[in-house]
């Protein structure tokens, strides 16, 4: 017992003293972090603060990307008396007629200019004149159009609610509803949490198994199995090397799910929605039950990684099945749009009822809608007796003679070394 | 004296493919013990279930005067045939996971550790991951992997294989004094004229068969043909009883017949006053022509063993 406590400890500083470990743990989450803070750092630049216009800032900035050059304005109908207060006002420039306009759109002074005409106000139709075609010019709010409004209103803030009524939604959540169709302000959330789950779950398990096929491969490739052969029985080592990264997928599980959590809750409001507290998006003891897929989940595909490791004699042999085994982790998915659009539904029930695609499945399940218990623990109980099976096979594939051997990976072998492990 | 290691009719089988016929042989305190044979021939089968790494189908197996638990394999330092080391790890922390895994205490394994790495010039290293070391060095390193705790059954197989001629004397040195400091030694290794330097036994494993087994001096007399070595002055080809004289580097090889011994030879020799002796020796091959004698003979037959006690 001391030597696999040995191999355990073994494991865990070898995986967690590499960069890439450290890279793939925190670099992950962090780029979520980066893209969710910095578009909501930008999205904050656009609101307003306290209830005063505070639009200037965000309009300006995007306006000065695409155009840097003031944008030019003939006003037939009257309509410009006056800047909304703060406006720069060498932003727009106002001639007194197209012939004017032209002349500066010629010279460059301005790279287009807009035409107000004097039945504006009765059909609502505008011009814009520019140098060149520049379809990405119009994704945004124009300065001019801000302008515009704020002219036809008046008010600085009226025209700010205008441009975006919906720039400061908060959202409350009383409880989560029973039914599986969301009500229609919860659309968005339904639809990120569990899929980013799914993602979540597929991707921990699937590094987490991938390091067990690693560390048994790389133990042959480095020919180091049969000193250890000497002082461990071969499912010594697999019981070493399973739980040493086993705890080491789980750190990377708390790691990932901790971020994923912390972006969902903060990254909503930049989705057009209110901060949702996650009490309100998961169901109580949705950790328990993720801590419980993801061992299950992790023992089942570690098992039959690190079996496959046994019989390949490199890292690069290994790799090329690991594909088949994991597929049963990729169907989820691929169909995540079911997760979403029917959670309780039979295509969803069945994947989060069948072992192999369980751990994935039932976890983004719960996520996106309330589960009967009975289906809970139905899929925890087949996936547990799977999980049982498996190490049993896994076991023994650890055998001396598949660690010492040198034989290439092929189908016909699996095969073979299936019947006589069965057998 | 009581073996350390004590084989008896090994046999192993891989699906219906024999690797291991009925090999037996004993190991003492204070020996290198050679394990010899041709590639294939069932030598690191025979250690593997020796380390009870394998199971035998066959036979049976006594180390330290019973069967093989787990405290024994800590008395015991093995370098195997196919070795390695993590690649992507450092020198000192595979060392002590190594050491460690052989019942060291890390305390221990990290002070023993820094003698060895000295004695062996990898001190500076130590800090360096194992794959940015040469060949030779993660040799060395391999070779205290297999001694720093200090066995007491050794078994190295090709123990010199990627050293230059410094490290092999080294390690040859170091192999010397496991020896007279009594720890039993088995040595697998094709490289004949290091078994005749070191070894005072071997046994000779052909196709999973023991074909040779004894003491190296007393094989080598048994292999000896008819025939006797001369060097000094005068003809010595004219020798009754002599069917062929070779003359070469000074030296005379001289094939004698079948009525002849060297013993008559040497009194012929004696009687005459016109040459003059200055080494008579009866002519025995070298391990090498042996190896290849038995190995030859045997064919892909399998012969009887010839032990030699």
């Amino acid at each position: 017992m001391h030597n696999v406590l040995l191999v355990i400890r073994h494991e865990i500083t070898k995986t967690v003293s590499r960069p890439s470990f450290w890279l793939t743990a925190f670099v992950f989450p962090l780029i979520i972090f980066a893209f969710t803070f910095g578009s909501q750092l930008l999205a904050q630049g656009m609101l307003d603060s306290d209830g005063e216009v505070d639009i200037l800032p965000g309009i300006l900035g995007e306006a000065r990307e695409t155009e840097p050059r003031p944008i030019g304005y003939v006003d037939l109908a009257r309509v410009i008396t006056q800047l909304p207060e703060g406006f720069p006002s060498e932003a727009v420039v106002p001639f007194a007629d197209r012939a004017a306009a032209d002349v500066a759109l010629a010279d460059g002074h301005v790279n287009q200019y807009y035409v107000v005409p004097t039945d504006f106000i009765k059909t609502g139709e505008l011009q814009l004149i520019q140098a060149r075609f520049s379809p990405l010019q119009q994704l945004g709010t124009s300065p001019f159009e801000y302008i515009l409004t704020y002219n036809l209103v008046e008010d600085a803030n009226v025209a700010a609610r205008l441009l975006n009524p919906m720039a400061r939604i908060e959202r409350q959540s009383v409880s989560v509803p029973d039914e599986a169709v969301p009500e229609a302000a919860r659309d968005l959330a339904v639809a990120i949490v569990p899929t980013a789950m799914l993602f979540i779950f597929f991707f921990v398990l699937t590094m987490s198994s991938g390091f067990v096929l690693k560390s048994v491969s790389s133990e042959k490739e480095n020919r180091v199995v049969e000193i250890l052969l000497l002082s461990l029985r071969p499912r010594e080592l697999m019981l070493g090397k399973i739980v040493g990264l086993g705890a080491v997928a789980l750190l990377q599980m708390a790691v990932w799910m901790g971020a994923g959590l912390l972006v969902l809750g903060q990254g909503l409001p930049v989705a057009g929605l209110a901060a949702m507290p996650l009490s309100g998006l998961l169901p109580p003891g949705f950790i328990v039950w993720v801590v419980l897929y993801f061992l299950f989940g992790y023992l089942t595909f570690a098992s039959l990684l690190g079996a496959l490791g046994t019989l390949a004699p490199n890292m690069r042999e290994g790799s090329q099945f690991t594909f088949v085994v994991l597929l049963p982790l990729m169907i989820p998915l691929w169909l995540n749009y079911a997760f979403v659009e029917a959670p309780n539904g039979p295509l969803v029930t069945v994947l989060s009822l069948f072992p192999l695609t369980s751990p994935v499945s039932m976890v983004a399940r719960l996520a996106a809608t309330s589960v009967p218990l009975w289906q809970v623990l139905g899929s925890l109980l087949l996936l547990g007796a799977t999980t049982y099976g498996f190490v049993l096979l896994s076991a023994r594939f650890f055998r001396s003679d598949t660690l010492l051997s040198g034989e290439s990976l092929s189908v016909r072998r699996i095969a073979r070394e299936l019947r006589r492990s069965i057998v | 004296m009581n073996p350390v290691v004590s084989v008896t009719s090994l046999s192993k089988y891989f699906g219906r493919f024999r690797a291991v016929k009925d090999v037996s042989f004993e190991v003492y305190r204070g020996e290198i013990f050679g394990l010899l044979g041709p590639n294939g021939a069932g030598k690191t089968t025979s250690i593997r279930m020796l380390l009870d790494i394998f199971a035998p189908d066959g036979g049976t197996v006594s180390v330290f005067g019973g069967n093989m638990t787990e405290a024994k394999k800590n008395r015991i330092g093995y370098l195997p045939e196919e070795r390695g080391l993590y690649q992507d790890l450092g020198l000192e922390p595979t060392l002590l996971y190594l050491a460690t895994l052989k019942g060291m205490v890390e305390a221990d394994a990290r002070r023993r550790l820094e003698e060895w790495l000295k004695r062996f010039d990898l001190y500076e290293h130590r800090a360096k991951k194992v794959q940015e070391l040469s060949r030779g060095m993660q040799q060395k390193a391999q070779i205290i992997a297999t001694l720093i705790h200090d066995p007491d059954l050794i078994i190295v197989d090709e123990p010199f294989s990627g050293l230059d001629p410094v490290n092999t004397r080294l390690v040859k040195e170091i192999i010397e004094v496991q020896r007279q400091a009594g720890k039993a030694v088995i040595m697998s290794t094709h490289q004949m004229y290091q078994v005749e330097a070191m070894c005072t036994r071997i046994v000779l494993i052909n196709q999973g068969s023991t074909v040779l087994y004894g003491e190296v001096g007393q094989i080598k007399r048994d292999f000896a043909g008819n025939a006797v070595n001369l060097v000094g002055q005068g003809d010595f080809g004219d020798l009754p009883g002599v069917l062929e004289a070779r003359r070469r580097n000074g030296a005379w090889h001289l094939t004698l017949d079948a009525g002849t011994s060297p013993q008559d030879i040497f009194h012929a020799l004696a009687v005459r006053d016109d040459v003059r002796i200055e080494r008579f020796e009866v002519a025995e091959p070298s391990l090498d022509d042996i190896f290849i004698h038995v190995v030859q003979q045997a064919g892909g037959v399998s012969s009887e063993a010839r032990t030699y006690a």
